[in-house]
């Protein structure tokens, strides 16, 4: 049985009347890719801030390595590298710089800094000014500096945030590549397609609340309805036959493909109905994504 | 690791530019102001000799470097305060602004030690920022106008011979810095209560002119507080030129500021460790 590298347990945290997380509980094992999902405002970051000390919590307990972060946050942080929101670095310094002074602190060598420099692929910039950085060069400075201790445990907070598609891609590649390599990584996100892309379990939450905890294959499964695609002619017969279904929802069509809404234990009747109406069927494919089942869950809130 | 979390904080303020503008406005002002005494200042100088021809034959210029130190050294109420306000806001707000505080307070090092680190930096900064002061004031005024007996008034005349000067100034430098340190911890407790620069600026020079207001102003009620306020001290560097120099008079000052320093450094500590990183 893997061992639990990350535990929360009943974290609350208010701001004023505002409850941004409300008594939250769960566990990360050594070598998941944790996805922690859920609509801006849902209180992830709220939670990320209070496992790495930077807020304080109303109440419960974070513990890292069986190290209590209120109690032992130096120790319990040690073997934890995070990048929290934004990627903010001292402009005015050279993103070698930047990254010697937090090596400093985490007490690695120089050569640690031209080893993650070159993971993230800005060796050959490492002497620009932070400023003189696009959106993507920060967010990947930014995973630097969080794999500058080496860490065991890697939390990271929208890590994609103000990339563009290419960028992203290689974000994702670089944290699969780091769970290979044995990192257990805390992803958390809004997009629902990353952590269906990336992530072996996830938990859910919405209003500061756990919605839903479980691997993502199983939360996929669980899923009662699913999008599925039909591609069939002649279109409006097809089209006639789906609004005579009763079993059908939300039909909507684009492009010659029709996408309707339908309970999983009826998805082998539409075959047969298509069929038996004597219409030519090229494609039926169920699209059950995360971001369904997050709807079903959260409603209309992303 | 404190001497590394200094080094770090001693690159991040050198690295800005806003802690270069006090070093460039003395390195401006000073050789203006030396260059002005040079060329003649008549009004200065007339009240001058018209305290001393009583009871002195004036012959030549009273004017050397060591008087136009003294004379400078009268920034330390006001002008040099701002300067080293500058950085002393800016060291702990300035990362909250930022949000660097997301890359250095996530890592296995306490706060404490961090804000200790920072305090230090600013200390350091504070006493080469001092040290600066004197080269631009003292070493330039005398290589620009010469050395010569230092007159110095205050209650009444004193002339100091030009080898007691030497000693003298660097014992006001060294009292000016302490009282430059106690207005760099004040900022330094603001900064550690928010998130921008500009506040712990505004917030310890409103309490400096306030305190040299209630220290100067002569009303029965300033005078009854007046003894309670570190502004009221900060006039210590002029007792270097005091002959004898009161000791026990600047070790009571000095227990004064010492005892400001304390509190406003406790502050400091308790709002930061406490503080949530909300930017």
């Amino acid at each position: 049985m893997s061992e639990v590298i990350l535990s929360i347990k009943n974290l609350s945290k208010s701001f004023g009347k505002r409850k941004a997380v409300d008594n939250l509980s769960f566990e990360i094992k050594e070598g998941e890719i944790f996805g922690f999902l859920g609509p801006n405002g849902a209180g992830k970051s709220t939670a990320i801030r209070s496992m790495l000390a930077l807020i304080k919590p109303d109440e419960g307990d974070i513990a890292i390595f069986d190290k209590s972060v209120r109690k032992l946050k130096n120790s319990a942080l040690e073997h934890v590298g995070a990048l929290v929101e934004r990627p903010d670095f001292y402009e005015y310094l050279s993103a070698r710089r930047n990254l010697s002074l937090l090596a400093a602190m985490d007490n690695v060598s120089k050569k640690r800094v031209e080893e993650v420099l070159k993971i993230v692929g800005l060796a050959d910039r490492g002497d620009d000014k932070v400023k003189a950085f696009s959106q993507g060069m920060k967010q990947r400075l930014g995973i630097a500096q969080a794999l500058l201790s080496n860490p065991k445990l890697l939390i990271l907070d929208e890590p994609t945030n103000g990339l563009d598609p290419r960028g992203m891609k290689e974000v994702r590649d670089l944290i699969r590549k780091l769970s290979q390599d044995g990192i257990t990584i805390l992803l958390s996100s809004h997009i629902l397609h990353e952590v269906e892309q990336v992530c072996t379990s996830m938990a859910i939450i919405n209003l500061g609340k756990l919605i839903k905890i479980g691997s993502v294959h199983d939360l996929l499964n669980e899923s009662d309805s699913s999008i599925t695609e039909i591609k069939a002619e002649p279109l409006e017969k097809v089209k006639k036959i789906l609004e005579s279904l009763n079993y059908i929802s939300d039909i909507a069509e684009s492009d010659g493909t029709f996408k309707i809404r339908i309970a999983n234990k009826d998805l082998k009747h539409i075959t047969r109905e298509l069929i038996k109406a004597d219409i030519d069927v090229s494609a039926i494919i169920p699209r059950t994504s995360l971001e369904d089942y997050f709807l079903s869950l959260t409603g209309d809130s992303i | 690791m404190l001497i590394k979390l200094i080094g770090n904080e001693i690159i991040k303020i050198f690295g800005k530019k806003r802690s270069l503008l006090g070093f460039l406005a003395l390195a401006v002002l000073m050789p203006l102001i030396i260059w002005g005494f040079s060329k003649g200042a008549t009004g200065v100088e007339q009240d001058f000799v018209r305290q001393l021809e009583g009871s002195f034959i004036i012959v030549g210029s009273v004017f050397n470097g060591f008087l136009v130190t003294y004379i400078t050294m009268n920034f330390l109420w006001v002008h040099i305060p701002f300067l080293i306000m500058l950085v002393a806001g800016d060291v702990v707000a300035g990362e909250g602004a930022s949000g660097t505080f997301r890359i250095i307070l996530i890592r296995k090092i306490s706060r404490f030690q961090i804000l200790i680190a920072k305090l230090i930096a600013t200390y350091l900064y504070t006493i080469i920022f001092i040290i600066f002061f004197a080269i631009m004031s003292l070493g330039l005024g005398s290589l620009w106008l010469g050395v010569g007996d230092l007159i110095v008034l205050d209650e009444g005349i004193l002339i100091l011979p030009q080898e007691m000067a030497w000693g003298r100034f660097a014992l006001a430098f060294l009292f000016a810095t302490y009282v430059m340190i106690v207005v760099a911890t004040l900022c330094f407790m603001f900064s550690s209560m928010v998130n921008n620069g500009i506040g712990p600026i505004i917030g310890a020079m409103s309490i400096i002119i306030i305190g040299l207001a209630i220290a100067n102003i002569p009303i029965d009620i300033f005078e009854k507080i007046s003894p309670y306020i570190f502004t009221s001290y900060f006039d210590i560097w002029q007792k270097a030129f005091f002959d004898p120099i009161p000791w026990r008079d600047i070790g009571n000052d000095a227990i004064v500021l010492t005892s400001y320093i304390l509190v406003f450094i406790i502050i400091s500590i308790v709002q930061f460790i406490r503080k949530d990183i909300s930017t």
